[in-house]
Formats: C-alpha cells, sequence, structure tokens
C-alpha cells in the first residue's frame, strides 16, 4: 500500500514565472541570472562586467537545447524565438509556498522537500479520497488549480515516489506494493543527487544505476563509504531513514510581483495588484480560507516602501472586492513615488458557511456592502459615514458614529397576545409612529433675539407668531463641560417652526433647528 | 402607516414641502417602516440635518440605518444615492436635499430609474421641489395645517403636535385617492 506522494514540478524558477504570467506557458522560456565576470572585457582590464546566464529553462526551450548555464547568446542561437526573463526571488518563494499549501489541502502531514518538491503522507487518505490513483489525481488537481503544472508519484517510501514521478510518463504514476526496488533498478545514480565525492567514488566503481547500487553488498558499502554510502544503499533499495519533517504553513500569506519597469499610474498598478490578488486568492481557495485583512507593499523607484493596511469588512476570497478596497485605499493614500515591486500579503482564516434565515429579509450581500462602504467612504470620508448612536446624556445633539454593520438576526417579531414578551426587543408601546422630526442645523447657528420678558418676539428680523417655553434643561455641571440652556418652541412669520435655545451661561441664542 | 405613501420599490418616489410642512417627519415613518420589517435602509442627507434622536425617539433600530453625510455638497449626495441604489439589498434608500435642490439633467434622473429598477430599491427624495420629473412614480406635496401646544399654565410651554396633511402630484399607478390628515408628535 503507497504511504507517500511526491509532487514533482519540474523546471521550477520557469514554472514559477509561467504561473505569474500564463501566456508564457506554451512558449520557449529562459530565466537569465546575472552572474559578475571577475575577467574584465579585455586584458590588462580590472573592471568586472556582467553576464546573463541562463538559470533554468522550461520543457519548449529544452526542446530547443536550452539548458541551464548556458549564457544569453548561446541560448538564443539555438533557439531565436526564446523569450527571457529574469530571475526573481520573491516569484519562486511564492510558488514554493503555493505548491507546499496546494499539498496541504489534501493530507494534513507534508514535508518540504525543497524547490519544486513536496512530500505528502497518504496514509489514511484511501478512506477519505479513495485509491492512490484518485489521490494523485486530487493532488495533481490541487497543484494546477494554483497555476503549476506537477507531476505525481506514489509509493511505499519518498524516494521510490520522487523516482516515480521523474520518470514517470503520465502525470500520475503510482509503484504497486513491493515493486519499488524494481522500479529504481533501473533510474540513474545520478538521481539520488549524492554528493561530488560519493558520486564520483561510485563512477569509478562503475555502478551507473541504482539496481546496481542495490546490488552491491550492505556491509561492504558500509565499511568503505560509512554513514553516507549506508543512506545511498538504503534509497537505492527503496528505504527511507530519514525522519518525516512536517511542514507547517507560515502564519502570512504573501505573493510578490517584481516589475521591469516603473509604475506612476493607479490604473496600471490595479491591473498588477489584480495579477497579485488573483494568485493569493487562488491559493487561500485552495485551502478553503478568506482573508479579512491585506497588507500591501509598494517598493518604490526612489528606493523606499509605502505600506497599506486594508481591513476587510468582511472575510473574503473573491478577487473583485479585494481589488475595489485596495484601489480605493490607495486612491486616498497613494504612493509617493513609483512603483517597481508590489507585494500583498493576507491574513487569513477559516469561516464557516451559514444559511440566511427562511423569513428573514434580503439584506446587502456583505461583498456589496463592502464595495460600497469602500467608495462612499472615498468620496465622502470615512467619518462621515456609518450607524448613528445617541449618547446617554441630555446634552442636545449628543451622538456618535459606529461603522455601518446591519445586524444579521431579523427584527423581533410582532408579539401576538399570549406571547411572553421578548427578553432584548422593545415594547412595543415604545415603538411609536408619527413622531415629529426636527432638522438640525449644524453647528447651531447664533440669532439675534428680541425677547418681551423672557419670551422671544423677534429672531433676527423675522416676527414670531407663537412661542412655547422655557423648557430647561442643564447637564454635567459637575465638570468643565457643564451647560444649561432654555429651549422654547416657536412659529415664525414665514411659518416656519422651529426650536430656538438660550443658552444660559453665555446668554446667547441659538437656532437648534427646524421641525419638519 | 397609509400604503399610498409608501415608497414604492424599484420606483422613485418624491416627497416635497415647504419647511416645516412634515416632510422630513413622513421620511422618518418611511425608514421606521422598512428597519421594523428587518430591512435596511441608508439615508442621504446633504445638509447634515438628520436628528438620530427623533429617530431613537421614533423607535428605529439605527443599526439598520447607514446615515451618510454629505457636509452640504449636493453633488457627493446625488453620486452618494447613485452609488446606493446600485447596491442590492438596501429596501430603501432616502435622498435629503433639503432646501436647495439642484438641477438634475434628465439623463441623470433616467439613470436613477433604471438603477432603482434594476435592484428593486425604493428611492425617496425629499426637498422643497421635485427633482426627478417624469421619472418618480409617485410625487406627494406635504401641508401643515394645524399647531397644538401644551403646558400646564395658560402659557405654553412645549409644541405638543402638527397635523400635516399629503396631496398627491403625480402617482404612475393610476388616480390616488387623497390620504387622511396626520397628526405629528413631539
Amino acid at each position: 500500500m503507497s504511504r507517500f506522494a511526491c509532487v514533482l514540478v519540474e523546471h521550477f524558477d520557469a514554472a514559477a514565472v509561467e504561473r505569474c504570467e500564463p501566456a508564457l506557458r506554451e512558449r520557449p522560456l529562459a530565466i537569465l541570472k546575472g552572474l559578475i565576470d571577475d575577467h574584465g572585457s579585455g586584458p590588462g582590464s580590472s573592471s568586472a562586467s556582467r553576464i546573463m546566464t541562463t538559470l533554468d529553462a522550461n520543457a519548449a526551450a529544452r526542446e530547443h537545447g536550452v539548458r541551464p548555464g548556458m549564457t544569453e547568446t548561446e541560448a538564443r542561437t539555438r533557439c531565436p524565438t526564446l523569450l527571457t526573463r529574469p530571475w526573481v526571488e520573491e516569484y519562486v518563494a511564492s510558488a514554493r509556498h503555493a505548491l507546499l499549501e496546494a499539498a496541504l489541502a489534501v493530507s494534513p502531514r507534508i514535508e518540504d522537500g525543497g524547490q519544486g518538491l513536496a512530500y505528502v503522507d497518504t496514509g489514511g487518505l484511501e478512506r477519505l479520497i479513495g485509491d492512490p490513483e484518485a489521490i494523485g489525481r486530487r493532488l495533481v488537481h490541487q497543484v494546477r488549480a494554483i497555476g503549476l503544472v506537477p507531476r505525481v508519484g506514489l509509493a511505499a517510501s519518498r524516494t521510490a515516489a520522487r523516482m516515480a514521478a521523474a520518470t514517470g510518463s503520465a502525470a500520475v504514476t503510482v509503484v504497486a506494493s513491493g515493486r519499488e526496488r524494481a522500479m529504481l533498478a533501473k533510474v540513474p545514480i545520478a538521481a539520488l543527487e549524492l554528493g561530488p565525492e560519493l558520486g564520483a567514488t561510485f563512477g569509478r566503481w562503475g555502478v551507473r544505476t541504482l539496481g546496481e547500487l542495490a546490488a552491491l553488498p550492505r556491509e561492504g558499502v558500509a565499511m568503505r563509504l560509512g554513514l553516507p554510502g549506508l543512506r545511498a544503499h538504503d534509497l537505492a533499495v527503496g528505504l527511507d531513514r530519514d525522519p518525516f519533517r512536517p511542514w507547517t504553513p507560515p502564519p502570512f500569506w504573501e505573493e510578490a510581483q517584481g516589475l521591469e519597469w516603473e509604475i506612476d499610474s493607479l490604473g496600471v498598478l490595479a491591473g498588477v495588484l489584480e495579477t497579485v490578488l488573483e494568485r493569493l486568492c487562488r491559493r487561500l481557495a485552495a485551502v478553503a480560507l478568506v482573508a479579512d485583512a491585506l497588507e500591501i507593499r509598494l517598493g518604490l523607484a526612489s528606493g523606499g516602501h509605502h505600506a497599506r493596511d486594508v481591513a476587510l469588512a468582511y472575510p473574503m476570497s473573491e478577487v473583485k472586492p479585494m481589488l475595489t478596497l485596495a484601489v480605493l485605499d490607495l486612491e486616498t493614500h497613494p504612493p509617493p513615488a513609483a512603483v517597481v515591486r508590489v507585494t500583498i500579503s493576507a491574513h487569513p482564516i477559516r469561516t464557516q458557511a451559514g444559511q440566511g434565515g427562511l423569513w428573514q429579509p434580503p439584506a446587502p450581500a456583505p461583498r456589496d456592502l463592502v464595495t460600497v462602504l469602500a467608495r462612499l467612504s472615498a468620496l465622502v470620508g470615512a467619518d462621515n459615514l456609518g450607524s448613528p448612536v445617541p449618547i446617554d446624556s441630555h446634552r442636545t445633539d449628543a451622538f456618535t458614529m459606529l461603522a455601518f454593520s446591519p445586524p444579521a438576526e431579523p427584527a423581533p417579531a410582532r408579539r401576538r397576545r399570549g406571547d411572553p414578551p421578548q427578553r432584548d426587543a422593545p415594547p412595543r408601546s415604545f415603538i411609536q409612529r408619527g413622531r415629529l422630526a426636527l432638522r438640525r442645523m449644524r453647528p447651531a447657528r447664533r440669532v439675534q433675539v428680541e425677547t418681551a420678558g423672557e419670551r422671544p418676539t423677534r429672531v433676527d428680523t423675522r416676527l414670531v407668531l407663537a412661542s412655547a417655553g422655557p423648557w430647561r434643561a442643564s447637564g454635567e455641571w459637575w465638570d468643565r463641560e457643564a451647560w444649561a440652556r432654555d429651549e422654547w418652541d416657536v412659529v415664525l412669520g414665514d411659518g416656519a417652526l422651529c426650536r430656538l435655545a438660550r443658552d444660559r451661561v453665555t446668554g446667547h441664542w441659538y437656532l437648534d433647528g427646524f421641525y419638519d | 402607516m397609509d400604503p399610498s405613501l409608501r415608497p414604492i420599490p424599484g420606483e422613485i418616489t418624491e416627497i416635497v414641502g415647504g419647511l416645516s410642512s412634515g416632510r422630513t417627519s413622513h421620511l422618518l415613518a418611511c425608514l421606521g417602516d422598512v428597519v421594523e420589517r428587518g430591512e435596511t435602509a441608508a439615508l442621504v442627507d446633504s445638509e447634515e440635518t438628520f436628528d438620530p434622536e427623533s429617530a431613537a425617539h421614533a423607535g428605529i433600530d439605527l443599526r439598520r440605518l447607514l446615515w451618510v453625510r454629505c457636509g452640504g455638497n449636493r453633488e457627493l449626495a446625488l453620486r452618494a444615492a447613485d452609488m446606493l441604489v446600485r447596491c442590492p439589498g438596501f429596501a430603501l434608500v432616502a435622498l435629503d436635499l433639503g432646501e436647495r435642490v439642484p438641477r438634475l439633467p434628465p439623463t441623470m434622473a433616467f439613470r436613477l430609474k433604471f438603477a432603482v429598477r434594476r435592484t428593486d430599491v425604493a428611492l425617496l427624495i425629499i426637498g422643497r421641489r421635485r427633482l426627478t420629473g417624469s421619472s418618480a412614480a409617485l410625487a406627494l406635496e406635504t401641508l401643515r395645517e394645524v399647531i397644538e401646544w401644551a403646558g400646564p399654565g395658560p402659557a405654553p410651554t412645549r409644541l405638543a403636535r402638527v397635523r400635516t396633511t399629503t396631496r398627491v402630484l403625480r402617482a404612475r399607478r393610476g388616480e390616488t385617492a387623497r390620504p387622511p390628515a396626520r397628526w405629528w408628535s413631539t
């Protein structure tokens, strides 16, 4: 029974770039890295020059004979249609994390085998997923979902699984139980990637394949080569003595994109942000996670960084609302210089899907709501948006604003006769209709008032037709913010019904607002 | 609330009237009607005149009300209302334009009309005069009739209640009977 799967992505540096630019997948591609040539440009020259050499090439380029280590000129000579991209560390690191997370979506026990290599402990997965073939197909599906093309091998040991993945012709290769040694026998010994000294020794002995190595007497190998030799022998017979080192995901999820050109327009930057967010969201979706916050770090051409934290109003894994929020935030806080690198980190959380009530009235979908709130916030300012909450005070117009978050539970149902009272619902008698509304003036406008006794008779130039008052109020007399006022309801000559207030501390009159 | 005076889902309703004619009280009643059903409402307040205390006294659950303050900028208010009516899920979007109602190009009125039809949001516009012309399905005018005072002595100390009446200026869905007068208490 197979216990390990190996997920292998060949030519990983090229695959990482193809993941960021999927259009390159079918075309010959070489990844270049600059090397310092100490020999200089000529005899007697002490200056070092930079030579671009091929670090990796995809399968299409390799068909034309392009190999790692070639100079760019040599590679282009062999393949005139060759496309080249510089090696970007962030691409490779992101792709490596993405590969491990995709494997983690299938099994909780995985091991980081290096660049483009992940080992998966498949013990117990048969009951969840099915036979080894189905487990392999699931792994292929998960890895393809994050933009990489893998080959998967399943065998009783990690080495056998890796060799099966590397040598198999299909996307999934399963080595039947007990057939590991036979499968490994034809694999060249170089595939074990032993040290150069050990490899040279086996070369001198004429040992070319793992089958020939496995045929050597174990005691003899141990006597001559010590522990490294024994380990090589064990691997050749399909035994893994190395402990399994489980990999756990880091507490951050990050995707990055380096740019070959400088971006100084938010519209163009939005396109790059969308690309990076797409990759990030695919990773999150692969392991059923959502993000509740984003951290955007923009590398600037001036050498500095511009960092923004974007709080997502609800946990999400959709690109569109995330992009809208990110762009709106950057519109409000634009980077001070042209951008040359984009890095986005997500704070992931796990959510549980729920179902709304059958009789619950429809509310704005969280995705739509967060988008419209972000747009409104950019339009009128975050302080001018939200739900008002009156403060428990007798001071006039005392309220605060809270972030708009309508309660998920339905409104208290109408009580029928005989029903017990609901604990949190306001009594029906308090829900009064036909309340006269006041249109507030903010701030209250200071007015000149003529009085007869204390009763107002004229406001600015307008005659007072009728009045009622004073309605005395005061508060916070124990504090520096003490206030005291007399309120009057008056009808003015033009028919307006308004509320006046006389500040008893200063003696000034104010127009609080109009009843309407 | 008289059903014939309720804002119509997927349509534009306008309430016009002078100062102290009862249009804001009518708006408050509409907001309370929506929020009491457990639905969500938004108020775009161009002049920042909304009084949360009045709304709380009317029993409105303010958690279900999104208040957008536009600082006297009516262009912002129109743009904010345009955004909100395009967000499905709001049962009522109210636009309070106050005393100075701007001129609205007919194309903008049609934009709003088709936006509310698509999302089935009821758009309620209140102001001194009408804004959207023939795009509104229902237009009402409020008029004040009577003021009553209260107080223990011969001189009143407080405004007690106001009676207003409503006139239907436009009703696309046929003739509407004249709604009864209504009392609004403080």
